[in-house]
């Protein structure tokens, strides 16, 4: 009987000299689509085998030997949770968000897939070089094998991943600095204009330059006011962007906050009088350093750092020029009313200066005043 | 496996002067040609399927009682990590299900559960075979080989060692290898094993009837045996009468082979391909028809229909075509041989098939892939191109009755050529 035990584990082995097997091993199959209305975005239809799945996670709940549609739907979110964190898209070395957005079948040449579908949202930049991290399946599976495609427009690139060879890279296009530039000039934009705390200080300084009888006067000193805000805040974004200066955050916004209080009180109680442009300027170091928290830690590579510093800081500019242009002609026209001079100037600027100690208070101890948040949130 | 290089093939398809038969098959391939490819492997498209209760896969049901026998080694398994004994009892669990069913994925779920033992300096002696027997099904002959090395060198007596080698070469056609290895198992592993072991090479280097006359000593293991040993046995008298030429044994075994172990997908294809090679597609169609998702089954399916002239042959080619673009684009190669011959016999293209060929006889060099070279250096009208196989086979002495008139074909033309020059 011995020899039974010896040729039973030997069997399998002689049978079959040269044993095809009837079946490919394991793929599963990665496409990701650049969107040409959104170049932040990819979208990802991921194929997985539910033999696979099945044999990773479970999906034949009843266990009867067939997977049913039902029962491939009631895993949705399980396949999900154990497909996705073993997926990495990079743009540029910075990671995106990958989104599920659906679910589907495809068939194969040697089974039914459970389509994935996804996006990968890169927020932070347009990737112009793409890089897939792929690490499903390796853990029961060794020879499974992630077979990417890239489509951008026409142009399409692939590489088939495993155990041994986890990621590929792929240069989407040129990079689209031009596209960069557009993308965080909006950016620039928005940043002041959500910017509660910038927009006031700005205001503040502006509310008294109206007051004078010509409108030329009026506009050289907004200019000045302006021009000297722009060029102190823009050496300090730079500076800190470029990882040359660091500022810890509560002394940046503590110090804005203060600013603000500045500024304010300065049209109530006024000490510089004929210079309000020199408050600007001494203020805007610390404002910079403000609009560069949008911008630190992304670790751009160097043309792409250029791209975005460039296209935020003229997307600052605009913005608060927009908001000038829109303030300038307005209060000129009020300016000699009661409405301006005491609503605006006096009683706007108390209540600027009440926000701005809340502000510092909050900012400055790290302590939350009770309701002042649902007042103004910034 | 050379399921198309069959004599009978041959005679009808290549041999032959054109006909209207000849001419229709022509055409209908050339028309093939021209269709677009309908699944390339991931251009399909996804869809929602009609009801919940649409079934979509088959998996392996908790009643079979291997995947109940997986469960408890799983268990067992995760009970106890850093036990490779019971890892290999779960990793040899899944590459025998793998075998049975030809479900190469068992084959990489078996490394997954040992790859962690395997990472030492010097993983144990179960777990280096194991490993070594998993890189021969895959192909990854030399590989395997060194593994094998590593095992013999450390356990000497180690029966599953020597046997997998004594594969190995065989498969490789190093016949000399093989040879001591046998000796070795016989030393080893008993009578039984060094006379199987013996006759499978035997059966190779043209010694088909000694051969076939030792395993009638062995035929009859016992009412006691699993039928997976007595199927084994037949299978080899199967394919050892075949080489015999004695093609009415070469039936009978088959088919008891298949008595044994029903739907073993190894063993359909063998059958298969010699039913084909025997010139009888009707028999081959109807064997392999119960399992179309088997790549092997399939190429079998393939070819009938090719010679069959039937209808529908079009649509074959095309899923097959398919079939072999996925693992091409995995980076595969296990199927050189049987692509070469699916180039030859349904693409009508020699040259790729003889590209192929010539690739595959680099890693393995059993008789049928002899046959896949020799055919299709002679369909692209230059036979002297598989000059190194005739080297091989006048020096192993290989032999088979599909094989000798290829050998035969293949050096009267080479003189033929020669005789032309002068």
């Amino acid at each position: 009987m011995r020899w039974f035990a010896l040729v039973l584990i030997a069997t399998a082995c002689l049978v079959s000299p040269p044993d095809a097997m009837a079946h490919k091993e394991s793929d599963a199959y990665l496409t990701l689509k650049t969107d040409p209305g959104d170049p932040h975005r990819l979208h990802g239809q991921w194929d997985i085998a539910l033999r696979d799945l099945d044999f990773a996670i479970g999906i034949d709940s009843n266990h009867d030997g067939a997977i049913t549609w039902g029962e491939v739907q009631a895993h949705k979110g399980a396949i999900e949770a154990y497909a996705l964190p073993r997926l990495v898209v990079k743009g540029d070395g910075l990671t995106c968000e990958l989104q599920a957005t659906g679910q589907a079948i495809d068939a194969h040449t040697d089974g039914t897939y459970n389509v994935l579908t996804f996006d990968a949202v890169c927020d932070k930049n347009i990737p112009s070089r793409l890089t897939v991290v792929y690490n499903l399946m390796y853990e029961v599976d060794p020879y499974h094998r992630g077979i990417v495609t890239i489509h951008d427009g026409a142009k399409v690139a692939g590489a088939v991943l495993g155990p041994s060879h986890t990621q590929a890279s792929l240069d989407l296009h040129e990079p689209g600095r031009w596209s960069e530039f557009t993308s965080f000039l909006v950016d620039g934009v928005w940043h002041i204009w959500t910017g509660t705390d910038h927009i006031l200080f700005l205001l503040s300084l502006l509310f008294p330059a109206v007051l004078v009888r010509r409108f030329w006067p009026a506009c050289v000193d907004v200019i000045k006011i302006v021009s000297a805000f722009s060029v102190s805040h823009s050496v300090t974004l730079s500076l800190a962007v470029l990882g040359i200066v660091h500022v810890p955050s509560r002394l940046v916004e503590s110090g804005i906050a203060l600013s603000v209080l500045v500024a304010a009180l300065n049209n109530v109680y006024p000490l510089v009088h004929r210079r309000v442009w020199l408050i600007a300027f001494a203020f805007g170091f610390i404002h910079g350093l403000g609009f560069a928290s949008a911008l630190t830690g992304l670790q751009l590579p160097p043309g792409a750092m250029a791209a975005s510093l460039g296209g935020f800081s003229v997307g600052v500019e605009i913005g608060q020029e927009a908001i000038v242009l829109a303030f300038l002609p307005l209060a000129f026209l009020v300016r000699l009313t009661r409405f301006y001079r005491f609503g605006v100037v006096r009683v706007g600027s108390w209540l600027i200066v009440a926000i701005a100690a809340g502000w510092f208070i909050e900012r400055a101890f790290d302590v939350v005043i009770p309701g002042f948040a649902s007042i103004l949130p910034n | 496996m050379a399921m198309p290089a069959g004599i009978d093939f041959e005679r009808r398809y290549a041999m032959r002067r054109p006909t209207w038969g000849g001419a229709w098959l022509i055409f209908s391939l050339w028309l093939v040609a021209w269709m677009p490819l309908p699944t390339s492997a991931q251009d399909t498209s996804p869809y929602i399927p009609a009801s919940a209760d649409t079934v979509l896969q088959h998996v392996p049901p908790a009643t079979d009682p291997r995947v109940r026998q997986f469960e408890a080694l799983r268990q067992d398994a995760a009970h106890h990590p850093g036990d490779a004994a019971r890892a290999v009892a779960l990793a040899k669990a899944y590459v025998d299900y793998g075998r049975a069913t030809g479900d190469a994925r068992y084959l990489g779920r078996a490394i997954a559960v040992i790859d962690p033992f395997m990472k030492a300096v010097d993983p144990p002696v179960p777990v280096l075979l194991l490993h070594a027997t998993v890189q021969q099904s895959r192909h990854a002959f030399a590989a395997s080989r060194t593994e094998l090395d590593q095992v013999l060198k450390r356990d000497p007596g180690n029966v599953q060692g020597w046997l997998t080698l004594a594969t190995v070469a065989m498969v490789q056609g190093d016949f000399s290898t093989a040879n001591k290895a046998c000796v070795h198992l016989a030393n080893t592993g008993g009578d039984f094993m060094g006379l199987v072991c013996s006759a499978s090479l035997r059966s190779l280097d043209g010694h088909a009837r000694q051969a076939y006359a030792m395993l009638t000593l062995v035929q009859d293991p016992g009412p006691k045996a699993p039928p997976a040993i007595h199927s084994w046995i037949e299978g080899l008298m199967a394919d050892t009468a075949a080489r015999m030429g004695d093609a009415a044994a070469a039936d009978g075994h088959f088919r008891q082979a298949l008595q044994f172990t029903p739907g073993d997908n190894f063993l359909l294809a063998d059958y298969g391909e010699f039913l084909l090679g025997q010139g009888r597609p009707r028999e081959a169609l109807a064997l392999v028809a119960d399992d179309p998702t088997s790549d092997t089954s399939f190429l079998v399916r393939v070819t009938a229909k090719v010679m069959m002239n039937a209808p529908d042959a079009a649509k074959d080619i095309a899923q097959m075509d398919a079939r072999f673009a996925a693992m091409d684009q995995r980076g595969d190669h296990v199927f050189l041989r049987e692509e070469a011959d699916f180039r030859r016999v349904a693409h009508q293209d020699a040259n790729g098939a003889l590209t192929l060929a010539r690739e595959n006889w680099k890693v393995q060099r059993a008789s049928k892939d002899a046959r896949a070279y020799l055919a299709a250096a002679i369909a692209t009208g230059h036979p002297a191109a598989a000059s190194e196989v005739i080297d091989f086979i006048r020096a192993t002495g290989m032999s088979d009755p599909i094989l000798d008139p290829l050998v035969q074909q293949a050096t009267a033309a080479a003189v033929d050529s020669k005789a032309k020059r002068r």
